[in-house]
């Protein structure tokens, strides 16, 4: 039954994973992004449509990941260029992502997808999220590009003043961040539900929020928080299937009820573990 | 700030997104213009759809006003949708609990804990912002999502109506418990209440001290404490009566349209008030406005959705349309 | 000048009075048509009333069980509806408000019990049909366990799932269902999940009362076991492999008789309960997996089912031990709704 639930967990927590990841870039540039589950959806609709069309599941893990990007773009001119409240082009993207993937996904409901074939119930985005995690951590501390990205993200002035190039790494940031989110929407739909349905990765976009706050804006952090995340939302099934008499609504709060009561442990150490820059726009030097 | 200025400029805006989302549906195979006809046909030629823009006008204005009162000092209260179902929750246990109680004391028990159930719900991340441990944008988000949560698992156990084959709802609430309601509508004193917290908002906001020190706190915080000014006393006041407002609009729901608690209390009206909020700022007027606005909105949505098989959830683009139009409309770089 | 208007509008007017125009028929869905499952077995319905009587169908997709139906459906009257149909069990108490302001619209809807002079109710009797799975299933299960994942638990599903188990039961003694809830008619996410969970502690049998099966099946079929359809019968597309057989509807012949009632002005709303021997239920096509000796046994079963046969009937024992039904007891069609225990060898609470 551990095996089970383990992966279950696992399941359950890639998606969460990967949005988390995608935040955690976002933020790490001081960009915070409460539009995270509308490009999920939009990649969820994406790798439904050229999946079921083409019928190559990987086709619709690339056009995902493509369409990710491209709506997340409409989100970084706002906050980069136009200097817009992060939170309100945050949740304009969430209803922009709600809407297009609902256009997107309308023909597609109930048609038969291509689901992502898996080995011993791990597919290739499962499977890929591991060294995707080591390649963001290495790509954020160890590159020249990370350290700029992450200097925009405490302090644009002295960046700017340092020679970095603050519009583009905060649209690169952005640009990568909506590729994750929309994988995370891939693996819904094609790696556990194997299909479309409106809003169907309902409200995970937020828990990977919560999950960054939890991880404390580290991917390794991320990998630990998505399993307890994933693991809160599997266990409620699994244990219902072994006969254990729980309330499925009890077990559905825990992700958002941990998240609240971890954050005031990383409260006051904790924002100082957050980007300092975070949520601000950059009105230039002035 | 000229209002005429404002009004034209908010026309602009939204022809342009009505354009925008006219294109994207033609794109898609629609037709819009015929569906902007269809509306305008529906919403002025008969009594069910002219009133039901006031319906849905009610809950917007609260779920604004829960976003703009907090917002006036500088605070995103993104938990409506939460503060609602809060709303609903309480307002439905006081119905239940009570039922066996006189009228006069029933139906003013059952408003009163609309708006505690809400005022707690929007506490909760209040006080966590005041303790210094986390901002509220993200707890009100995260508590929007345990609440629908804590509906649910009443429905589904100690409230779940006998009758019904066990469908998870509770039992009918009592007519005493229930908000007078306009014959052969479903027009409901939801509305006036709305109006009346809108404009008890204006008058404070625009014309009480309390206002200016909303203003000056939410102008600049640092200044004010150093002024005296008592900034947390505020934070949690402000959030509470947002919250309870919120809640409010979730016992109308419950008392006046549905009937009774079911899982959907509501259709999202809390993100659409935190928009409406955005979209019109401090004026009470331009809050009532955009209320309308939004309502004329989803009423093309269920037209779109009747007459040429869009799914309703379209109508987000054409609200991320306007919301981008302005926001992008601030500053170029 | 007047004189002759009003001539030429006299002239005129028998003659437009003589073209009836076509029925305006209004539909509201709980989710998407294309699901494999239960919308689309109404819209198939829909479909054949439409190609039958060349009525003007307005269908809205994804309407809530909630105050939305009513403005949904109040939008429909505007343009001139004179038969709504509400196709899924929360939608009963809007549609019925409607009927009560509109009391020259016909409304129908499917599963409840509500009703009035322009009320009718209407559904399959599927409680006892699933005993005819349930026999398949008894047949074809090698560990004598099935897997049973259900949306909303309400007295006829639990009914559903009793008669399921009493079906599989009838073959092997020591049959075990396991039920999982979701919490809802469509969470795809949840389905797949519980389907996973299900055939994690043994289930080598997969079956649902959600609104598509589509999510569950397909789980079913990529790890290997068998699967039992519910909602439409299409859905055996999905396990060329594993499906065994399923229940679906034909709302057709009801359907398009109704629009004709309210063409030539004679519908009453009625309860409306048919069953496989009236053809409203369909037992699916066998799946390749399905040797002759089971498939002569299901037939023989739903044979009996069509012929009034009712699984029903006292003593049974729940899964507490109690007894449910005593010896002699029986319960009757109308008494569905209320099922609030589990038949032993369930595993599962009531909720």
């Amino acid at each position: 039954m551990i095996a089970a639930l383990l992966i279950a967990s696992v399941a359950a927590g890639t998606a969460l994973l990967y949005a988390a990841l995608g935040e955690i870039v976002g933020e790490r540039a001081g960009i915070i992004n409460l539009g995270v589950e509308g490009v999920m959806l939009v990649g969820a609709a994406c790798a439904c449509a050229v999946g079921a069309m083409s019928g190559n599941p990987y086709f619709g893990v690339l056009a995902a990941a493509l369409a990710g990007a491209l709506i997340s773009l409409v989100f970084a001119y706002a906050v980069v260029d136009c200097a817009a409240n992060q939170l309100a082009a945050g949740l304009s993207l969430l209803l922009l992502g709600l809407g297009v993937s609902a256009l997107i996904g309308n023909p597609f409901v109930g048609a038969v997808m291509p689901g992502l074939p898996s080995l011993a119930r791990m597919d290739a985005l499962v499977a890929l999220v591991l060294p995707l995690t080591a390649l963001i951590a290495w790509g954020l501390w160890a590159t020249r590009w990370g350290l700029q990205l992450r200097a925009v993200g405490e302090n644009p002035t002295a960046a700017f003043a340092a020679g970095c190039n603050r519009r583009r790494l905060q649209y690169q940031a952005i640009a990568l961040s909506g590729m994750l989110s929309a994988l995370a929407g891939a693996h819904i739909a094609l790696g556990v539900a194997y299909t479309w349905a409106e809003g169907m990765t309902g409200g995970r976009g937020f828990i990977a929020i919560a999950l960054v706050m939890f991880a404390r804006w580290n991917p390794w952090g991320a990998v630990a928080g998505a399993l307890v995340f994933g693991g809160a939302e599997a266990s409620q099934l699994q244990l219902q299937a072994h006969g254990v008499d729980v309330s499925p609504f009890v077990m559905n709060m825990l992700p958002y009820l941990l998240t609240l009561a971890v954050l005031p442990l990383t409260g006051k150490r904790g924002r100082l573990a957050a980007p300092a820059a975070l949520g601000r726009p950059y009105r230039g030097v002035e | 700030m000229s209002t005429d200025g404002t009004f034209w400029r908010a026309a602009w805006i939204g022809l342009a997104a009505f354009t925008a989302f006219g294109l994207i549906l033609g794109i898609a195979g629609k037709h819009p213009l015929q569906a902007y006809l269809d509306t305008g046909a529906y919403v002025l030629g008969s009594l069910e759809g002219f009133t039901e823009l006031f319906v849905r006008m009610g809950p917007l204005v609260m779920a604004a006003l829960a976003v703009a009162i907090p917002a006036r000092i500088g605070l995103f209260n993104v938990g409506g949708e939460g503060q609602i179902y809060m709303g609903a929750l309480f307002a439905t246990g006081a119905a239940l609990h009570l039922a066996q109680a006189p009228s006069w004391l029933l139906l003013p028990a059952t408003i009163a804990a609309g708006f505690i159930g809400g005022a707690i719900w929007a506490l909760i991340p209040a006080l966590m912002r005041v303790a210094g441990v986390a901002n509220e944008a993200i707890t009100t988000l995260l508590l929007n999502y345990v609440a629908p949560l804590a509906v649910a698992y009443q429905i589904f156990g100690p409230w779940r109506s006998p009758e019904s084959s066990s469908y998870p709802q509770s039992p009918r609430l009592a007519e005493a418990a229930t908000l007078p309601v306009l014959p052969n509508t479903r027009l409901h004193a939801g509305l006036l209440i709305a109006l009346a917290c809108l404009a008890v908002f204006a008058y404070v906001f625009h014309r009480t001290r309390w206002g200016l020190e909303m203003r000056a706190i939410g102008g600049n915080r640092t200044a004010s404490q150093h002024l005296g000014l008592p900034v947390r006393a505020y934070v949690l006041l402000c959030m509470a009566l947002g919250g309870g407002i919120a809640g409010l609009a979730g016992m109308a729901e419950v008392s006046a349209i549905q009937g009774r608690l079911v899982a959907e209390v509501s259709p999202g009206y809390g993100y659409m008030g935190f928009l409406v909020a955005w979209l019109a700022g401090p004026s009470a007027r331009a809050i009532a406005g955009m209320a309308l606005l939004f309502a004329l909105i989803s009423s093309v949505g269920d037209i779109l959705q009747i007459t040429q098989r869009v799914p309703f959830a379209v109508v987000n683009i054409l609200m991320a349309a306007i919301l981008f139009s302005v926001l992008c409309a601030g500053r170029r770089r | 000048m007047l004189k002759i208007l009003i001539c030429v509008l006299a002239l005129a007017s028998p003659v437009r009075a003589q073209d009836k125009p076509p029925l305006t028929v209004g539909v509201i869905y709980i989710g998407t048509a294309n699901d494999y499952g239960y919308n689309r077995a109404m819209k198939d319905g829909v479909e054949a009333l439409r190609k039958a009587t060349g009525a003007n169908v307005l269908e809205a997709e994804n309407v809530p069980e909630s105050a939305e139906a009513q403005r949904v459906m109040a939008a429909m009257i505007a343009k001139g509806a004179k038969l709504i149909m509400a196709t899924s069990f929360g939608h009963q108490e809007f549609a019925f408000n409607l009927a009560r302001s509109h009391p020259q619209v016909a409304f129908v809807h499917a599963g409840g019990w509500m009703l009035r002079d322009n009320f009718g109710n209407f559904f399959g009797a599927t409680q006892t049909a699933w005993y005819v799975l349930g026999v398949a299933a008894g047949h074809m299960s090698k560990a004598g366990k099935a897997g049973f994942v259900a949306g909303v638990p309400i007295g006829y599903v639990i009914g559903n799932i009793n008669a399921f188990h009493l079906g599989a039961r009838s073959v092997n003694p020591k049959f075990q269902t396991r039920v999982v809830v979701t919490g809802g008619w469509s969470d795809k996410v949840k389905e797949a999940a519980a389907a996973n969970a299900l055939i994690d502690q043994g289930a080598d049998i997969v079956t649902m009362h959600v609104d598509s099966p589509a999510t569950v099946i397909q789980i079913a079929e990529n790890r290997g076991v068998y699967s039992i359809g519910f909602q439409s019968i299409e859905a055996r597309a999905l396990a060329p492999k594993g499906w065994l057989t399923g229940l679906g509807f034909n709302w057709g012949p009801y359907m398009t008789e109704t629009a004709q009632q309210v063409v030539n002005g004679t519908f009453k709303g009625k309860m409306v309960r048919l069953g496989l021997r009236e053809k409203m239920l369909v037992v699916a096509p066998f799946g390749d997996a399905v040797p002759q000796n089971v498939r002569d046994a299901v037939d023989a079963a739903a044979a009996r089912v069509a012929d009034g046969f009712t699984p029903f009937t006292g003593p049974i024992k729940d899964n507490t031990g109690a007894y449910a039904l005593r010896a002699g007891e029986k319960m009757e069609n109308s008494d569905m709704g209320k099922f609030d225990w589990y038949a032993e060898g369930v595993i599962g609470r009531v909720k």
